[in-house]
């Protein structure tokens, strides 16, 4: 197609400047707070250089939210993953029933993350909450699911799992369907087992589905606030808090935006750190596939 | 002649819309109570004034104090919020985020409020906020449990520790609190430390100038541990808001609550007849009896478009009238000095406070909002894990040092 180079452009138009109105300029312009000292509500600010990052690190409570959300990334990563596979697998008979199964276990993926978490509020509440009732069954005494500090991170991420668990069953349902059933045939002719059958072929051509599967949790763990906000606001005294959850208290509730701001880009950079990964990896193997 | 009348309905029609005015308020009253007692309040006011267009947006109480900010900074923000007297008001003032309203108040401001009012409602000698209604905090109590288990009213801190462990034997909780959104907790701290060290003190502390690695912060957290140590307090409060813990109070499982007056405002109709207050134990017979006034009230934005409208609002709301129904339907005390105590139970708590020998706002409304995050983190800290005190109230410290340099 000769000439008309501009027509491209002219598409890209309309997207690219939404684009740099809603994503670029904010993201430049938190990046130029984080150096000030704004405190969101005044109409000056100082510029301070790198005081914000100085202080970051040397502040217990940030590095208590890096170390939560690494918990997030390997709770999201290395278990809701393999754990949505799981589902996946299981649903991907024939039976009786597996169509309700589906629509049962995507159904979180419907809600919001606000519901899901006022409803794990209710279900993790210490004295008359579902779970603990549960427990009480078996005699096991009431845990103290969101106010013990050492393991209130950990009911949060069972709490979002619910979700993250659903999305990666969706992702994998899709690329078992793409599983070509001649190589599973041909691979229990040549007498392979059940799990040298799944784990030398199904889970190799599972592999575009994983890595979207793994990616896109690693991402949502490091973007954890939702469920954070709404159980816990990152308490009790910031045990559980995340980045995303540090960074609005410090901006929004302490009145510091410019502080805010450094949370933010730390958070951001982390994030752009997987997402070039990512995008080298699948953009490589594009490239080796033509 | 339709069409001349037709004409004439529509130019009356544009002329009423270009006459009426907008108002628009916004209000953190989001529980039902309060709320419900606004809105007749705002109808009032329209059948007063019917050429206003009266807007009124209501916002979770918790989450009002996180958007405010961003109302006050935009270019159309609403022309009257609800908002708090004394230094969570002068941090707006003190940046010109505020207009002065003194001019509403005909024959000054003293001609209608308290002069003990003025300063928590002003910012250098310019008036920005107009007080509402206050109210005092004590410790509310189940009558029936009292009377069941022939408990009586404590004065002295030892009278209310046989209160606690009575209560604790026989399997109630002595006192319930919900710290998951940590001003509670702020208010237990405020007692004790205007039992121990008096109102000079608190008032120097939430200015930043007393350190709080100080021998005095030390007292106030050793009498608090008293209670935390022999685990008078719910367990798991850090899971339940205020209101969540006074259920335990509502239904029995709890006998005592440290809270405002407002706790009414959510107690069952059954309970409210059965819940009354005393006067936070004496724990130094030497200090004076200071206690927490919290006072709610209005305020507008510098940027407010329609200025005449929210200060003739403003007056409405300043009203003898107005006081006293807000006060009378909420059991409240108007701000207002003209209006009476509304019932037994108030008038019960005024006494107590013209009984006492100073007020004080609240930790958290009247220190530096960072400082008071910070401070209220550490006091819910404090209450899981006593044994960290030296290192919280180290922590603390400094945060104030980088805060007030």
């Amino acid at each position: 197609m000769k000439g008309k180079k501009w027509v491209p452009w002219a598409f890209l138009a309309l997207p690219l400047t939404m684009y740099s109105i809603w994503v670029i300029y904010p993201v430049g312009r938190t990046l130029f707070l984080s150096f000030t000292n704004w405190d969101g509500v005044s109409r000056t600010m100082r510029f301070v250089g790198l005081e914000n990052f100085k202080e970051l690190f040397n502040d217990p409570y940030f590095i208590t939210s890096l170390v939560n959300n690494f918990k997030w990334l390997i709770g999201f990563a290395l278990i809701c993953v393999p754990a949505g596979l799981g589902v996946a697998l299981l649903l991907d008979q024939k039976f009786r029933g597996n169509k309700v199964y589906k629509t049962l276990i995507y159904l979180p993926m419907t809600l919001s993350f606000v519901v899901i978490g006022q409803i794990w509020s209710w279900i993790l509440e210490p004295r008359s909450g579902a779970l603990n009732s549960f427990l009480a069954l078996f005699g096991i005494k009431g845990i103290s699911w969101l106010s013990d500090p050492s393991i209130v991170t950990y009911s949060l991420i069972m709490a979002a799992s619910w979700r993250q668990i659903s999305y990666a069953m969706v992702l994998y349902l899709a690329g078992l369907k793409g599983v070509p059933q001649e190589l599973v045939e041909a691979a229990t002719v040549d007498g392979a087992g059940s799990w040298k059958r799944f784990w030398n072929v199904v889970l190799p051509m599972l592999r575009p589905a994983t890595v979207v599967a793994v990616t896109v949790s690693i991402i949502d763990s490091l973007r954890a606030f939702d469920i954070v906000y709404v159980l816990t606001r990152g308490g009790p005294f910031y045990s559980s808090s995340v980045m995303a959850n540090y960074m609005y208290i410090k901006a929004f509730n302490n009145y510091r935006m410019g502080y805010g701001s450094s949370i933010a880009t730390i958070q951001f950079l982390i994030t752009l750190g997987f997402i070039v990964f990512y995008m080298r990896n699948v953009l490589k193997r594009e490239a080796e596939r033509e | 002649m339709r069409k001349i009348i037709l004409a004439m309905l529509l130019v009356s029609m544009a002329l009423v819309a270009m006459g009426a005015q907008k108002l628009v308020i916004n209000s953190y009253m989001s529980d039902p109570e309060p709320k419900r007692v606004f809105d007749e309040l705002v109808g009032q006011f329209r059948e007063l004034y019917p050429d206003y267009d009266v807007t009124v947006n209501t916002f979770s109480h918790e989450d009002f104090k996180v958007l405010l900010r961003t109302w006050l900074t935009a270019s159309n923000p609403p022309d009257v919020v609800t908002w708090f007297a004394g230094e969570r008001m002068r941090y707006f003032a003190s940046r010109d985020l505020l207009e002065p309203i003194g001019d509403i108040f005909e024959n000054g401001f003293e001609a209608d409020f308290p002069k003990a009012f003025a300063s928590a409602s002003s910012y250098g000698d310019k008036i920005y906020f107009v007080p509402q209604s206050w109210y005092w905090w004590g410790v509310y109590y189940r009558k029936s449990t009292f009377e069941k288990l022939g408990i009586s009213v404590p004065v002295t801190w030892k009278q209310f520790l046989d209160v606690c462990e009575t209560l604790k034997s026989n399997g109630i909780i002595p006192i319930t609190i919900g710290t998951k959104y940590l001003w509670t907790a702020a208010g237990v701290f405020d007692y004790f430390n205007m039992r121990v060290n008096g109102i000079e003190y608190a008032l120097k502390l939430t200015n930043g100038e007393i350190p709080y690695t100080d021998e005095g912060m030390k007292n106030v957290f050793a009498y608090w541990r008293q209670l935390v140590d022999k685990k008078y307090f719910l367990d798991n409060a850090t899971s339940y808001t205020w209101q969540e813990a006074a259920n335990f109070l509502f239904t029995g499982e709890a006998a005592m609550y440290l809270m405002g007056q407002f706790i009414k405002d959510v107690a069952p109709e059954s309970v409210k007849e059965d819940l009354d207050f005393f006067r936070f134990p004496v724990i130094d017979g030497n200090i004076g009896l200071y206690e927490d006034t919290p006072i709610d009230g209005f305020m507008m934005p510098a940027n407010a478009r329609n200025k005449e409208a929210g200060k003739t609002f403003l007056k409405f709301i300043a009203s003898t009238e107005a006081q006293a129904y807000f006060a009378s339907e909420l059991g409240r005390l108007a701000a207002n000095k003209h209006v009476p105590a509304p019932d037994a139970h108030a008038q019960k708590g005024l006494d107590m406070i013209l009984a006492s020998d100073g007020v004080m706002q609240f930790y958290d409304r009247d220190t530096d909002p960072e400082m008071a995050n910070a401070g209220m983190n550490g006091f819910v800290e404090f209450m899981t894990f006593p044994n960290r005190i030296e290192t919280i109230l180290r922590n603390l410290e400094a945060e104030r040092n980088r805060i007030y340099k």
